[in-house]
């Protein structure tokens, strides 16, 4: 297959701007300035490309959502990347950064935006630096700034770093970062397509780096024609981050629907180290539901819908694999210290949730803890889910459940006895 | 609120609700529903934070087609639900939302949100200043666990007792990120001198500003914390809430007239009598919402003062009421009727009738009001804001005018409500001669030379036709003035200019509309209304008369040319709290009592008359000054002694038309209030309190009576003349300064300035004065030393200097000096 | 009052100044300005901040200590912060961060006596493909082993006298 994404691996150097230009590059915005703006959003409907932040809402509908009527919009890219295990929009902003650009732009244009601000972690402070020389490049090149391609519509594209929290990568709080405030989410509604509730409180579409670098194939070679590749509902392809215990971690560009966990894990990543067995698979970082390594599961194919059917989420695909010689226990409490340290503290559920679940796992590992401590830490996860102001607190709460749910022998060998503590009187007792 | 009503359904029953009502709102207001809510607080935005307010919500189906709401066999509507629970706060009414608020999953969430706070919770309720009254403790109870199944060792040990200023303690371990205090601060205030530190649990409180915690309404956020988080330095440890009894009060401080609850108990460092344990707000929507100034909290302590005079003196020795009282009817009746009286803002309503009474039965005609800063209460009283007047409800498309006053400095309730129409998008113009806080919540700031107020009003159409444009064309305008800059007369000028302009605009008359003025004290009104004037004052001083009544002014700590006419009054009798210097000279210095050791009324700026109650035991032999007054009255054989205030309220509803009809059970009416923040739900509104005072009653203007109002000429007065090297020198008014009212309260001195004068930058530097140096300030026959602040607070060719920061009296009104080095 | 970082960065602070429409959006470019130039976010640089972008110090201070990557306290001239997280622990990042602190004996959090290091554990930095890693001020150095670290610390240690020796 050739890379719609990760083209660098057939296209050598296309971080250069005269290389992307000789290889197609901004073809996909000549294309959608010479349409109407609606018309962009159309093409992206036909494309059924949902959103890689994780969520996998689709694109065009989002898009779409933006009210036309408002003098002021912006677009937000999301280079937050900071789940745990995806590193697959810092290699497109290193080796394709250019397909990002165009994207994003395509989207200014499809809701006549103002500006393009790329919200990146502070961690990619090199790469900032490198895409504000790029975009400088291409305004050279007429391709950003005042009057772009001579089509009259004019957009200015930045960059803002982030400073170290997971947090921001949440789409209101991103928000909330890059105006200056505290970066906690916000309350919804207003959404940030609406009015009130994005960016200056100005209508703004946020999407993820590599969901945008799908916008200039889409509109090169036509919203049908993608939707071909991959199954019905997850087309095109998927940027898959594999990490752990395999030979060769990396990025791998898949077309949907076409592999297996198995393919991923065995073929393209080279296996298992020292001929190790498999025991577990987070398909989506830390955030989605762990699986054990059955056939049912390795055989499972990588889409959208597939996972959902073995009780997990495809997310932004941050595959990571645990061997046979891993304590769940052990990954649960590496998630869950994770979430404790990136809870922003804004939501009570969450900001104790991720504090009490970390102290009663560090007191399992301890060899200190009870069986009761099990069922308590499944249900302090149970009662933060669905019940916090973002979803942070599912995401934190999702490590303890599905590692109790399909591991709880791991658990339960850290501890004995059953004998409960005293418990402490609550206030007003 | 709007008119536009929506059909929400709550536990099955439907209501009628303004739309766009928050949801817990509507359902407290409508369906006496308590949700319960930490974050949520109804004068604030939503934040939907602690998730207590956790429901099951849903929408009702409708038939695509006709728009009917679908049913199933029984006829129940059919409800489309939400797969997860939504916080009520950050939801608002739209017709046909579904609401259940009782069962399991709502349940098992609000037990859920209070076991997790209560994982972090140090649970020191014994010793909590909360305890008794604290919305955790209460939910705790409501909804709560029963149990912590946090291990107790695993808790996070945090600092608890970090001062946030000078008047606020924050314990780390109690507090519950619930950001009302920031958002307070921040929303309400426009001080955004709190903020979270950190993330995640370990999430704190800070300030970094510097001064730190240190806005004039820091008090409150104790009352809104909903634990015990933020005390105040005053009352920490001070008592238990439930050893309290709460006594209605009013702020004796400024002309807002804040409604206030005195908490007072049977305090063994106060022999055995009742106490002032501290100063809490009391709700009322027309006057101070659930706010009061940190003044008002903190300036209590005067009452109780060690300082108040508390015996009757006759000539310079201690003596007792009945030598006193046939003294004085001894001296009165020696006076031919050269009688005058003067008496200051802290006089009730009754015991201002009292005084009048006697002065006018021993021949005497001649009533001052003190000080002579303020003029131009007729006006007030003619085209005042209108009945139903509610600062609340001023947003887009009116206007407010603020001139000459610093209104932060001078009554910050209006400071901060005000500021509140400026951000609902009233059009706000602060007019003043130079830079005050309320600038920063205005939309215009002109800037007129020093002294000339009323000649920029006067000339608005042409110095700013913007402006005056934009102010007639409001649908309501309330003009504040004030009388900083000014002359006796050229406040008289300000107030008729500012009473003329809404005349001519037809602003005037109605609710929401017309004259506000921030006359000193609380019962500026009251004096008006009682007959007394400034005007009379000035008259008093050029012509002494033989026998002169002071009370409750401190003439000569207040005015440093008053001593050179006092001097001429052959007798002066003093009626005060405290023995100042009138009350040496006085031939006769009666005790009399605090706002909070009797009951009466006074007269707010919005021509309120409200009831303050008994709420601290006596000082001394001090008496209610109308007390005082009419048992002279009585020894003179003119009149049987009153034997309640509201009695004396009775007599002069009779004989003074402004208090017609006025009678204390009317003034101690209350009616439910939005928001409703009476019960036991202290997490609703916090710990302010709900009124059982009364919220009094608003004195018509005459224009509401029908009389056409007193469009009269303005006479300017003359411009100042200020020569080579000489400057105009500004007084002003600092919100915590020495007055004896004020400085009883020690607690808040570290934050009282030290004695200084604004001097321009471009002055200094010709000056070569610098920032922090020692300067004399030189008037006519007066001058003082204080430092020099050059900030950019002073215009131009002006001196800023506030009174009452040192002991040396210092000009009331605006003069011509020099400054130089020392 | 001076503010030396507004004179010294002034065509700096005016090219973040105009990517927004409001100042304070600028906040966080502009602690990252003041951390160069002071090492470390001390008051007196918090204030100064506050000053630029036209907010109350006690914001500048509430998104300081919001995020992990401004440094509310001196730090080593070379502040490195090794994932340990999941990912990276599967590839032996933990035994990696301590082998670490063994060898420079400190703590974790710990500076070096000669104030050169600070190593510090952080959460995933998106490199989990070239475990065990860190990051070393703002740069990342991948695929470690302990002997690839000690000469990079042998390195880092060489350019800063040399540095030093320069002024
Ligand atoms: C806690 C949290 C962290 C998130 N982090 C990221 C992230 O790092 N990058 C990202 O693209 N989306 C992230 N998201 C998802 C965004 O909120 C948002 O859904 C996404 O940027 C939308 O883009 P898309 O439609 O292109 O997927 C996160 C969401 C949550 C709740
Ligand atoms: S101090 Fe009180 S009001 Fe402020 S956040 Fe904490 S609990 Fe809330
Ligand atoms: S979340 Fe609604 S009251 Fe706190």
């Amino acid at each position: 297959m050739t890379h719609i994404i990760l083209r660098e691996k057939d296209v050598p150097n296309i971080r250069e701007l005269d290389v992307y230009l000789a290889n197609e590059g901004f073809d996909g915005l000549k294309k959608a300035v010479s349409m109407k703006p609606s018309e962009v959003i159309d093409e992206m409907k036909r494309s059924n490309l949902r959103g890689r932040g994780g969520a996998g809402f689709p694109t065009g509908i989002k898009w779409s959502f933006i009210p036309q009527s408002e003098p002021v919009k912006y677009v937000v890219v999301n280079a937050d990347e900071s789940e745990t295990g995806t590193f697959k929009d810092r290699q497109i902003m290193e080796n394709n950064p250019y397909q990002m650009i165009e994207g994003a732009l395509i989207c200014a244009y499809a809701i006549q935006a103002t500006a393009v601000y790329i919200y990146l972690r502070g961690e990619f402070w090199d790469i900032a630096h490198d895409l504000d020389e790029r975009i400088e490049a291409a305004r050279a090149q007429n391709l950003v700034g005042d009057d772009i391609l001579g089509s009259g519509y004019s957009c200015e594209v930045y960059t803002h770093l982030g400073a170290g929290a997971y947090i921001c990568g949440e789409e209101s709080a991103l928000l909330n970062s890059l105006e200056g405030l505290l970066g906690q989410p916000r309350v919804r509604p207003p959404f940030p397509a609406q009015k009130g509730g994005g960016l200056y409180k100005e209508p703004t579409v946020v999407n993820n780096v590599e969901t945008l670098a799908n916008a200039p194939y889409i509109l090169r070679v036509g919203g049908e024609k993608f939707a071909e590749l991959g199954t019905q509902q997850s087309t095109g392809t998927k940027v898959i981050c594999v990490s752990g215990h395999v030979n060769k971690p990396g990025n791998y560009e898949l077309e949907m629907g076409k592999h297996t966990f198995r393919d991923l894990i065995f073929e393209m990543a080279g296996g298992i180290p020292d001929g190790k067995g498999i025991k577990a698979i987070l398909p989506s970082g830390g955030s989605g539901p762990i699986v054990p390594a059955t056939d049912e599961v390795l055989d499972t194919k990588l889409t959208y819908e597939d996972c959902q059917s073995i009780d997990t989420i495809l997310g932004s695909a941050s595959v990571m694999i645990l061997d046979e010689t891993v304590d769940i226990t052990w990954a649960a409490s590496k998630m869950t210290k994770f979430f404790k340290h990136e809870s922003c503290g804004k939501c009570t559920p969450c900001r104790e949730g991720t504090f009490w679940l970390d102290k009663v796992i560090d007191r399992i590992l301890r060899g200190e803890g009870k069986r009761s401590d099990v069922e308590l830490i499944n249900n302090v996860a149970a009662n933060m889910q669905g019940t916090t102001l973002c979803a942070l607190g599912d995401f934190a709460a999702n490590p303890i459940l599905a590692t109790i749910r399909h591991f709880p022998e791991d658990f339960y060998a850290h501890v004995d006895g059953d004998d409960e503590k005293a418990p402490v009187k609550a206030a007003g007792d | 609120m709007s008119d536009n009503m929506v059909k929400i359904i709550i536990d099955d029953v439907e209501y009628e609700v303004p739309a766009g009502m928050n949801v817990v709102d509507a359902a407290k207001w409508h369906a006496s529903n308590d949700i319960p809510v930490f974050c949520y607080h109804p004068k604030m935005e939503p934040v939907g934070m602690c998730r207590m307010c956790l429901v099951e919500m849903g929408t009702l189906q409708r038939n695509p087609e006709t728009g009917a709401v679908m049913t199933d066999e029984d006829g129940n509507p059919l409800v489309r639900w939400f797969p997860k629970l939504q916080t009520a706060c950050t939801q608002v009414a739209t017709d046909g939302m579904v609401f259940r608020t009782n069962t399991q999953a709502v349940v098992d969430a609000r037990e859920n949100v209070l076991e997790f706070l209560l994982t972090s919770h140090p649970l020191d309720c014994p010793i909590c200043d909360k305890g008794g009254e604290c919305p955790l403790q209460n939910l705790t109870m409501a909804h709560g666990p029963g149990e912590s199944r946090m291990n107790f060792s695993d808790k996070m040990k945090l600092d608890k007792h970090v001062p946030l200023g000078d008047l606020i303690f924050l314990d780390e371990e109690r507090c519950i990120q619930c950001g009302r205090c920031v958002r307070f601060q921040d929303e309400l205030v426009g001080d955004d001198v709190l903020a979270f530190h950190e993330r995640g649990r370990t999430l704190q409180i800070i300030t970094n500003s510097d001064p730190g915690f240190d806005t004039y309404f820091s008090g409150n956020t104790t009352d809104i914390c909903p634990v015990g988080a933020l005390t105040t330095a005053d009352f920490r440890f001070g008592a238990r809430p439930w050893e309290l009894t709460e006594v209605p009060s009013i702020d004796p401080h400024d002309a807002a007239g804040s409604n206030i609850s005195l908490s007072v108990r049977l305090d063994r460092d106060f022999g055995g009598r009742a106490m002032i344990k501290r100063v809490m707000p009391r709700q009322n929507e027309y006057v101070n919402e659930l706010w009061i100034s940190d003044k008002a909290r903190f300036g209590h302590h005067f009452t109780r003062s060690e300082d108040r005079l508390q015996k009757p003196v006759v000539d310079g020795k201690d003596s007792d009421w009945a030598t006193a009282i046939s003294t004085i009817a001894g001296l009165l009746e020696g006076a031919d009727g050269d009688i005058a009286a003067i008496a200051g803002s802290g006089m009730s309503n009754e015991d201002l009738f009292a005084l009048r009474s006697l002065v006018t039965a021993n021949g005497g005609k001649r009533l001052g009001a003190w000080p002579t800063t303020h003029t131009g209460a007729d006006l007030v009283a003619a085209v005042g804001v209108g009945v139903g007047t509610n600062l609340s409800d001023l947003g887009a498309g009116d206007a407010v005018l603020i001139v000459a006053s610093d209104l932060e400095e001078e009554v910050p309730i209006w400071r901060l409500r005000l500021k509140g129409a400026h951000d609902r998008g009233a059009y706000v113009v602060v007019a003043n001669a130079r830079k005050t806080r309320m600038d920063d919540f205005a939309s215009a700031t002109p800037r007129y030379q020093a002294g000339k107020a009323a000649h920029w009003l006067d000339g608005i159409d042409k110095a700013d036709p913007e402006v005056a444009k934009a102010l007639k064309a409001a649908q309501n305008l309330v003009i504040v003035a004030g009388a900083e800059g000014l002359t006796l007369d050229g406040s008289r000028a300000l107030m008729q200019s500012a009473a003329n302009f809404l005349i001519d605009s037809g602003h005037y008359g109605k609710a929401n509309n017309g004259l506000m003025s921030p006359l000193p004290g609380p019962n500026g009104m009251g004096l008006h209304y009682v007959g007394f004037t400034p005007e009379v004052t000035a008259d008093i001083a050029q012509n002494p008369p033989k026998v002169l009544i002071v009370a409750q002014a401190e003439i000569l700590s207040d005015d440093p040319y008053a001593r050179a006419w006092l001097d001429k009054v052959e007798t002066i009798i003093s009626l005060n709290l405290f023995p100042d210097a009138v009350a040496d000279m006085a031939a006769i210095a009666l005790p009399i009592q605090s706002f909070a050791e009797r009951d009466g009324t006074f007269t707010n700026g919005e021509r309120r008359v409200q009831r303050f109650y008994t709420a601290q035991g006596p000082m001394g032999d001090a008496l209610p000054a109308w007390q005082a007054l009419s048992r002279i009255s009585e020894h003179m054989g003119q009149g049987k002694a009153k034997a309640s205030a509201a009695a004396v309220m009775v007599m002069m509803s009779n004989e003074l038309p402004a208090f017609e009809g006025m009678r204390y059970r009317e003034l101690s009416r209350t009616e439910r209030q939005f928001p409703d923040i009476s019960g036991d739900d202290m997490y609703y509104g916090g710990t302010a309190y709900q009124n059982k005072g009364g919220l009094g009653k608003v004195i018509p203007t005459t224009a509401e009576q029908g009389e056409t109002p007193a469009r009269a000429d303005v006479s300017l007065p003359p411009v100042l003349e200020v020569g080579k090297g000489q400057f105009v020198v500004l007084p002003a008014t600092r919100l915590y300064n020495l007055e004896s009212t004020f400085r009883p309260s020690t607690l808040v001195h570290p934050r009282i300035m030290s004695p200084f004068v604004e001097v321009n930058a471009a002055d200094a530097a010709r000056l070569d004065i610098n920032n922090g140096d020692v300067v004399e300030v030189k008037l006519p026959d007066v001058s003082v030393r204080v430092r020099a602040s050059v900030n950019g607070g002073a215009p131009e060719g002006a001196l800023v200097l506030p009174r009452h920061l040192t002991d040396d009296p210092t000009p009331m009104t605006v003069a011509v000096g020099e400054i130089a080095k020392v | 009052m001076a503010n030396p970082l507004a004179d010294k960065y002034a065509d700096r602070i005016q090219k973040h100044m105009s990517k927004y429409p409001d100042k304070r959006s600028a906040v966080m470019p502009l602690l990252y300005i003041a951390q160069e130039e002071y090492g470390w976010l001390s008051p007196d640089a918090i204030v100064q901040v506050a000053e630029i972008c036209e907010m109350d110090p006690t914001q500048v201070k509430s998104i300081a200590g919001f995020y992990t990557m401004y440094r509310e306290s001196p730090k080593g001239k070379y502040w490195l912060q090794v994932c340990t997280d999941l990912p990276c622990a599967l590839k032996g990042a933990d035994q990696f961060h301590h082998d670490l602190l063994a060898h420079l004996g400190i703590e974790e959090g710990g500076t070096t006596d000669d104030g050169m290091f600070t190593v510090e554990h952080v959460m995933c930095l998106a490199a989990c493909d070239r475990a065990p890693m860190l990051q070393c001020n703002f740069g990342y150095v991948e695929n470690l082993d302990m002997d690839k670290m000690k000469e990079l610390l042998d390195k880092w240690r060489k350019e800063a006298e040399a540095y030093a020796n320069a002024d």
